[in-house]
């Protein structure tokens, strides 16, 4: 069943067409990614489905219902973590986490949310003395008080460290599989990568790449990158090369196995492919390719 | 259970917010009081200019303690994202302004509350002669004006202006009940000022007046209920170059 319903669209800010009739679903307690540029659409999106706004045109439904009029029903059972919103300063995390749960049906425990979040430490420090990082995982916190059935992420990771990041890809991860379905923006592709079973890449307010993680990973070419050996021309090679610099790159769907090519190919002349580097296609090669080809 | 979360959100904000009690509850409370005890001790027929100075001073309660500091606190909360972020709450965007009025209106009654008793101690000004009167329309004046301070919020482009766009209310708010002194107005002039939610305020306070203040307040309360619709804004403007 369908938890998150995207057809065909619309909206505009004066002149400035943000989103131009998109399309997409997301399945129950499915991960789904939205990825592009800054200025893509991506939040402008999101704040149409949290029903902040209105659409001009086209129409999205979250668990069946519209954001918009039907907002009270659909925030008892959705979590939002916004890319931008702001705390009360002086308040602790603690006192932050009571008011919400004030505002909230049936919530958490508050050292529940905070255990989730990774802030169990941090319970009586006062709100403009966390880090940035922290104040995102104080935003993922609020987010999740009420035991959502669908969770919208804005750029959840933004400003965390690289330990902050991974605590907080396992929560995203443990919630899906407990059935949340799960929507987030980000432009960290390698966190779009290792969470999402399906994405939609965004560029000036249009799809222009979309499909299953695992489906659209196995479409693309992975590389082989190494430094051409002197007095070799590119056209003895038993394989294509483009250039990137002084690295020649040799796109293939298989890596593994253009580079066994290429290196039994230089053992034959006694040669060494200096700086060899084999990589399966990840999604930065789609998006590179995507906004190299004149878009 | 979510009006009253609001309720106790903005109650609680605003006692521990040390700057804003200054301007908003010591300065108010402090002229409130003191004006009519000034008055009391240097003026010929004392305890009637201390009356008189006290029921003007209703409007300026009215223009600072409501009115200001509603105006203050949206403009910030707004531009500091913190109403953005209530709105991904299950509170509605009715209890959410709800809520913060309701907190300052509270605020607005016990002040007034609290400086008709210091008066009647300090200055001899005699308590209302009607009672539920008087209190009818101090709520009903701190409702309106914290009404009309929300939709106001709409015109000041950031937070650190809204002092300044709340300055002329307050002015025109105290000229209008005559606490600034004897100030010579041309006729329309006081005719306008008279129009205004406080003048009302104060008539039905001062002359017991009901059915005028009553529909003068109605229709402010109109007015700030359309611009509340149709220009009320939860976030800063935004550029359109953001996503």
């Amino acid at each position: 069943m369908t938890a998150i319903l995207v057809n065909t669209l619309r909206k505009r800010y004066g002149a400035f067409e943000a989103v131009k009739g998109i399309s997409f679903k997301v399945p129950h307690g499915q991960i789904f990614a939205l990825l592009g540029r800054n200025g893509a659409g991506k939040t402008t999106t999101l704040e149409l489905l949290a029903g902040f706004q209105r659409p001009d045109g086209g129409s999205v439904r979250v668990l069946g219902l519209d954001p918009v009029s039907d907002r009270a029903a659909v925030r008892r059972r959705t979590g939002i973590m916004l890319q931008e919103a702001g705390f009360f300063p002086d308040l602790t995390v603690r006192q932050t986490v009571d008011i919400w749960r004030d505002f909230t049906s049936a919530p958490r425990p508050r050292d529940e949310a905070l255990e989730l979040a990774g802030l169990g430490g941090k319970a009586t420090t006062r709100v403009r003395q966390l880090s940035g990082g922290e104040k995102r995982r104080l935003d993922l916190a609020l987010a999740l008080l009420g035991r959502p059935d669908v969770l919208f992420l804005d750029e959840p990771t933004a400003g965390m460290d690289p330990r902050a990041r991974l605590d907080t890809w396992q929560v995203v991860r443990e919630l899906a599989g407990q059935g949340t379905t799960i929507l987030l923006t980000t432009h960290y592709l390698e966190e779009a990568q290792r969470l999402a079973h399906a994405m939609a890449i965004l560029d000036e307010g249009e799809i222009v790449a979309a499909g299953g993680m695992a489906e659209t990973l196995a479409g693309l070419r992975g590389r082989v990158a190494f430094r051409l050996p002197a007095g070799v021309g590119p056209g003895e090679l038993p394989l294509p090369v483009t250039f990137d610099g002084e690295l020649a790159v040799c796109r293939a769907g298989d890596p593994d196995l253009a580079a066994q090519a290429l290196l039994s190919w230089a053992a034959g002349r006694g040669l060494r492919l200096a700086g060899l580097e084999v990589r399966t296609a990840t999604l930065e090669d789609l998006f590179l390719d995507l906004s190299g080809s004149g878009r | 259970m979510t009006f009253a979360a609001t309720y106790r959100l903005g109650t609680r904000l605003f006692w521990r917010d040390r700057g804003m009690l200054v301007g908003s509850v010591v300065t108010p409370v402090g002229l409130t009081i003191g004006m009519p005890v000034l008055m009391r001790n240097v003026a010929p027929e004392g305890v009637a200019a201390a009356t008189q100075v006290f029921h003007g001073m209703i409007a300026v309660v009215l223009a600072i303690t409501t009115f200001m500091t509603t105006v203050v606190t949206l403009t910030m909360r707004r531009d500091q994202l913190v109403l953005k972020r209530l709105r991904t709450t299950e509170l509605t965007d009715g209890q959410i302004l709800a809520g913060q009025l309701a907190g300052v209106v509270t605020q607005t009654v016990l002040l007034v509350g609290l400086s008709t008793l210091a008066v009647r101690v300090l200055a001899g000004v005699p308590l209302p002669a009607n009672p539920p009167l008087f209190a009818a329309a101090v709520v009903t004046g701190a409702v309106v004006m914290a009404l009309l301070a929300a939709a106001y919020t709409a015109v000041i482009p950031r937070a650190e202006l809204s002092a300044a766009f709340a300055m002329p209310v307050f002015l025109l708010a105290g000229v209008g009940a005559g606490v600034m002194g004897p100030i010579p107005l041309p006729s329309f002039a006081r005719t306008a000022l008279d129009l205004l939610p406080t003048a009302a305020v104060a008539d039905a306070v001062r002359h017991g007046e009901v059915l005028a203040p009553v529909l003068n307040l109605a229709v402010w309360t109109v007015i700030g209920v359309v611009s509340l619709r149709l220009w009320f804004r939860w976030e800063p403007r935004r550029s359109s170059s953001t996503s």
